[in-house]
């Protein structure tokens, strides 16, 4: 069997968002709205200690892709051939929006997700790793929107995409027959381990933009693989091991020397 | 119960299905060069169907590996900008101030060339061409040659700026007074052992960010990580040992690093030498005889330690700069026994102050007695870098008016009694960007035509009301520029310039690493709008104007003496003209005869534009040991002959001392101290009492040179700025001082100094020590567009701009402009 899973060495990460920038890139995400993040990448920041004693710790999360996916196992899209949410025989928990019903049970079961995000996400206090499209809401709203700060003067976002010639301007356009580059409304969507990506042969964008390289991806039960390597000679541990839902993102390493 | 019932068991759910086919994005890396900080990474970019979408670094890069740090990624959010302005305009209200709607329409590029145009030739008639003052926000080496270069010598004026001396300048009188290199060291971090930034923040900014990402990890796991910073910066979350040193005191704090390093014997001998008895005679309070220390590498060791260093006990120092005297004992061995593979890093924090100057002299001077300059894993200079072509000499078409109206004063005051701006060690020769305004003030009718491209000094210049004012009174100003900015807001024509990464045409030249490099700047994807590249595509029809209306020279110059190297042929239009400059430029590389030192040889253009860059030789060890310093004893100096030189030159220009240079200039020191490396008390605007919190200054992370607050990932992601929340711009305070004052996270406050007041949200943080307040730069913007503004077309501020409070004040010997040290004090209020 495949399973295909990631580690992210804390040591090696300084908390830059090049990943979380590439992976808005990469899977044209939209911008913050209606208490959705849309960052398939994001990260868990926390300060803590007294003054001068302070440590200040930047965990990058995104997808776990369980194992034992709450997502899958809760999505209430009516299974044909499969749930919306669903396994591939590569471990990825991926998603099909033609399916989805949008009933953001995923987000609800999903420990590192939520319907709504408040405030502390904006610090890096929450996160939410699924995010949902609203009904009858523009999914791209900067593309559409037709004013201009200066009207006949400057641009607008719709005249930028139209005069580029995508609906998003910089849009990454690749092809797939299950999640398409851009998502429609009344769906949910999230991390797909760049499935159009990997599933070809490339590294996800994430792990190939890392200016310190530390993220490693690939298959945990090929005793060969970078991953499984890792893995058996350090220490690991994965973000709510104890909600049983077997992650495939581990994380190693100390963010900071003085933690 | 229930649910386990119908429905089919819940393993199943798990079963895996294929996912259908997919197939990643198609198109091509094209090579460019990123200008999002001073590094100016060699990259490429994504390219399909003629439009930007990803970006990498150029993966022949010895420098940034093949990565960029996240500004790279944010190219495309600012090439499609949807505030970007589309074609010229023109201002049709007359009355300029902040807040005041120019009501801007478009024209054409005919129109516009035609009003600028007729204004110069006015000029020219009036005999008044030095009254043309030409700003400058961007550098490549056609922007310097062709517009910067040509444009004011050509015409005829002095009066062109430069922005460098609003950012870091100050910083290079460290090494430049000790080693004679007035430049941005490089560093050896894949053999250093002991990292100690400085003031700078290496893994956000300060040039080599995606290098110094890329190593920090290593040297973290074989050695040690310290960070000096008043706030916890990202080396400091990184590091093993953060002093967050009391702002504008790291001069006291390196000389009792100094003193350390000296009384325990743990300088570097090959580098600064021994006693001649080999007993180290260096004790805490007493003076040394100067005959009993032979220096090998090194000049005035002794001299230094008389003068300045014998008493800056560790004790003394946490007095002045707050940090325990145990740590700074323990790091500067930790320093001294890591040493010659020990880095002092130094940045703006240090120098960039009223009396930096002295303190980039003193924190710099530590990486002479640790020996590591020039060593493996040590402080290296620029490594040399593949020579760009020469664009031909534009002497034959300066006239007699040109030439006369050149020798005019420059508006920037340098080279004034009580404004040295010694850069290089000689005096009135660095710019003083920041005083250009008071000269305005001073004298309104210096300018009568104002030309600037990529500058926006109303927003990135301290004591920024004062551009308002000055640029109010400005009768007519062009500005070039891809957004709206605030300096825009003053124009009486907008020329809408190219977003060079993606757009435009240049070679850019820079280094990290141990390589210096050139890479290319080429148009990557199809231009969206009707924009102009402002060196060379602006000049060039400028030109054609201005000789249709009887001034040939400028375009005779741009048109008769350049030519392809490839074909011989003279540029014929204006994209021609920028084509054949980026050849120019690079032909040295593409069209070399002999193999180059460095990367193997590119054969041809076609092969350039492919690859983008081309790498020189590896920084050559030792390379200015064995008397090789350009300094005046060619050693490295601890006691400056060089500054006392210089210092001497600018007195007697004056005819009088350096004391009473100092003494005017705001420095503390007189006498022979006035040479040596050494702590000058830190200058403050605003009393304690009255203004009780020093004010920190710092830069964003995914700043692009204070551009890209319009850009939404900016926004999103502020919050990898430490203590920094998303769509926000907080002002740090520790969550003593906020129990004090009665403050909580959330709380709207104004933050006032004695030059300006600003609102903004609070956040209570650790990160920050009591008595200071931290506030990221880069926000507040009142336009550029309209995630940067609150409300563009009322010109509120999205936050809240550091340079309202900043007070206007200089480090004189430089000529820089102050803006951190803590210089300036404020107060802060729940609104």
């Amino acid at each position: 069997m495949t399973r295909l899973g990631m580690v992210i060495d804390l040591s090696r990460c300084v908390g830059c968002g090049a990943c979380a920038f590439a992976c808005k890139a990469e899977n044209n995400t939209r911008t913050r709205g209606s208490g959705q993040s849309y960052n398939w990448g994001d990260f868990l920041i926390r300060t803590e200690g007294r003054f001068p004693n302070v440590t200040h710790q930047v965990m990058p999360v995104m997808c776990n892709h369980c194992s034992d996916a709450p997502c899958v196992k809760e999505c209430k899209a009516k299974p044909s051939p499969h749930k919306a949410m669903y396994k591939t025989p590569e471990g990825i928990t991926m998603h099909d929006p033609a399916l989805c019903i949008g009933c953001q049970r995923c987000q609800e079961v999903c420990p590192y997700s939520s319907e709504q995000l408040g405030m502390p996400s904006l610090d890096g206090s929450s996160y939410s790793v699924i995010s949902f499209n609203y009904d009858d809401e523009p999914t791209q709203p900067e593309w559409a929107d037709k004013k201009a700060a200066i009207p006949g003067c400057t641009a607008s976002g719709a005249e930028t995409a139209a005069k580029a010639g995508a609906p998003v301007p910089a849009m990454s356009q690749w092809t797939a027959g299950d999640l398409q580059p851009i998502r429609k409304d009344g769906v949910v969507e999230k991390c797909t381990f760049c499935y159009h990506r990997t599933l070809n042969g490339l590294q996800p964008a994430c792990v190939e933009v890392c200016p310190s390289q530390a993220r490693i991806f690939g298959d945990q039960d090929d005793p060969k693989s970078r991953i499984s390597q890792v893995l058996a000679s350090q220490k690991s541990f994965r973000l709510l091991e104890e909600k049983g839902t077997k992650p495939n993102v581990h994380y190693i390493g100390k963010y900071s020397p003085r933690a | 119960g229930c649910a386990m019932l119908p429905r089919a068991p819940l393993h199943s759910a798990l079963v895996p299905y294929k996912a259908k086919p997919s197939s990643p994005a198609q198109g091509e890396w094209v090579a460019s060069t990123c200008q999002g900080c001073t590094q100016w990474c060699a990259i490429e970019i994504f390219a399909q169907n003629g439009r930007a979408v990803r970006v990498r670094g150029n993966q022949a890069s010895k420098s940034n590996h093949g990565y960029v740090c996240p500004r790279g990624h944010m190219i495309p959010q600012q090439m499609y900008d949807p505030d970007r302005i589309k074609g010229p305009m023109k201002r049709t209200n007359p009355v300029k101030g902040r807040g005041i709607d120019p009501k801007f329409v478009p024209i054409t590029w005919d129109e516009a060339l035609d009003t600028v145009a007729d204004k110069m030739i006015e000029l020219r008639k009036a005999g008044e061409t030095h009254k043309l003052v030409y700003l400058r926000g961007r550098y490549s080496s056609t922007s310097t040659e062709l517009l910067y270069g040509t444009l004011p010598k050509v015409f005829g004026t002095p009066n062109y700026f430069s922005h460098s001396a609003i950012c870091a300048e100050a910083e290079k009188m460290g090494p430049g007074l000790t080693q004679g290199f007035f430049g941005y060291r490089d560093y050896d971090l894949e053999k250093t052992n002991c990292l100690v930034a400085w003031g700078c923040d290496p893994l956000a900014s300060n040039r080599m960010v995606p290098n110094a990402i890329h190593r920090v990890h290593e040297i973290a796991k074989r050695g040690t990580v310290i960070a000096v910073d008043p706030r916890l910066s990202n080396i400091g979350t990184k590091a093993h040992e953060w002093l967050p040193v009391n702002p504008g005191t790291d001069g006291a704090l390196a000389g009792a690093m100094a003193h350390v390093l000296l009384t325990e014997g743990l300088w570097n001998r090959d580098f600064v030498g021994d006693f001649k008895d080999g007993r180290n005679q260096f004790v805490a309070g007493k003076a040394v005889d100067e005959a009993a220390f032979v220096e090998k590498e090194t000049h005035g060791l002794v001299k230094w330690w008389n003068l300045e260093l014998k008493d800056r006990t560790p004790a003394w120092a946490e007095k002045e700069t707050l940090v325990p005297a145990a740590q700074i004992v323990r790091v500067a061995r930790t320093m001294g026994k890591a040493a010659p593979k020990t880095v002092v890093w130094m940045g703006p924090g240090v120098a960039m102050n009223p009396r930096g100057t002295y303190a980039a002299m003193a924190v710099h001077a530590l990486n002479g007695l640790l020996g590591s300059i020039d060593v493996e894993g040590g402080v290296w200079q620029s490594p040399t870098g593949p020579k760009l072509g020469s664009f031909p000499k534009a002497d034959a078409y300066v006239d007699e008016q040109a030439k006369k109206a050149a020798a005019n004063k420059k508006l920037d005051g340098r080279g004034a009694k009580d404004m040295p701006a010694m850069m290089g060690a000689r005096p009135g020769s660095g710019v003083v960007t920041n005083n250009v305004a008071n000269g305005m003030l001073k004298d309104p009718g210096a300018v009568k035509v104002m030309i600037a491209s990529w500058a926006n000094f109303n927003f990135s210049c301290t004591g920024a009301d004062r551009w308002d004012k000055a640029m109010a009174k400005v009768p007519f100003f062009v500005h070039m520029v891809p957004n709206p900015s605030e300096m825009t807001q003053f124009a009486d024509i907008v020329l809408p310039s190219t977003f060079n990464s993606a757009e435009g045409w240049s070679i850019i030249t820079n280094m990290a690493n141990g390589y210096a490099y050139a890479a290319i700047q080429q148009p990557t994807v199809k231009r969206l709008w009707d924009v102009k590249q402002e060196e060379t595509e602006v000049m060039w029809l400028l030109a054609e104007k201005l000789k249709a209306k009887g001034f040939p020279n400028l375009f005779d110059y741009y048109s008769k003496e350049f030519k392809d190297p490839e074909t011989g042929k003279a540029p014929a239009t204006a994209m021609e003209f920028s084509a054949i400059a980026t050849k120019m430029s690079s032909a040295p590389i593409w069209a070399a005869k002999e193999a180059l030192p460095g990367d193997a040889p590119i054969k041809g253009w076609a092969e350039f534009r492919k690859k983008g860059m081309f790498s020189g030789a590896r920084y050559p060890l030792k390379k200015n040991w064995g008397g090789k310093f350009a300094t005046a004893t060619k050693k490295f100096e601890f006691y400056s002959e060089t500054l006392k030189k210089g210092l001497l030159e600018h007195a007697k220009k004056y005819e009088t001392t350096p004391d009473d240079i100092l003494a005017v200039s705001g420095y503390l020191a007189r006498g022979e101290l006035a040479f040596v490396p050494h702590y000058e008390a830190p200058k403050r605007h605003g009393s304690v009492q009255d203004y009780p919190f020093a004010f920190v200054d710092y830069k964003s992370r995914l700043n692009r040179e204070g551009r890209s607050a319009n850009l939404p990932w900016y926004q999103e992601f502020k919050k990898v700025d430490p203590g920094d929340v998303s769509w926000n711009d907080v002002v740090k305070m520790n969550p003593a001082d906020g129990e004090k004052l009665g403050l909580k996270s959330g709380d709207t406050v104004r933050i006032t100094s004695p030059a300006g007041a600003i609102v903004t949200q609070l956040r209570l943080w650790e990160g920050v020590r009591p008595g200071t307040v931290a506030k990221c730069y880069g926000q507040g913007h009142w336009a550029y567009g309209r995630v940067a503004a609150k409300d563009y077309a009322k010109a509120i501020p999205n936050g809240a701009n550091n340079n309202e409070l900043l007070v206007d004040d200089y480090d004189r010997l430089s000529g820089s402009t102050a803006r951190n040290g803590g210089f300036t004090g404020v107060r802060v209020q729940k609104v």
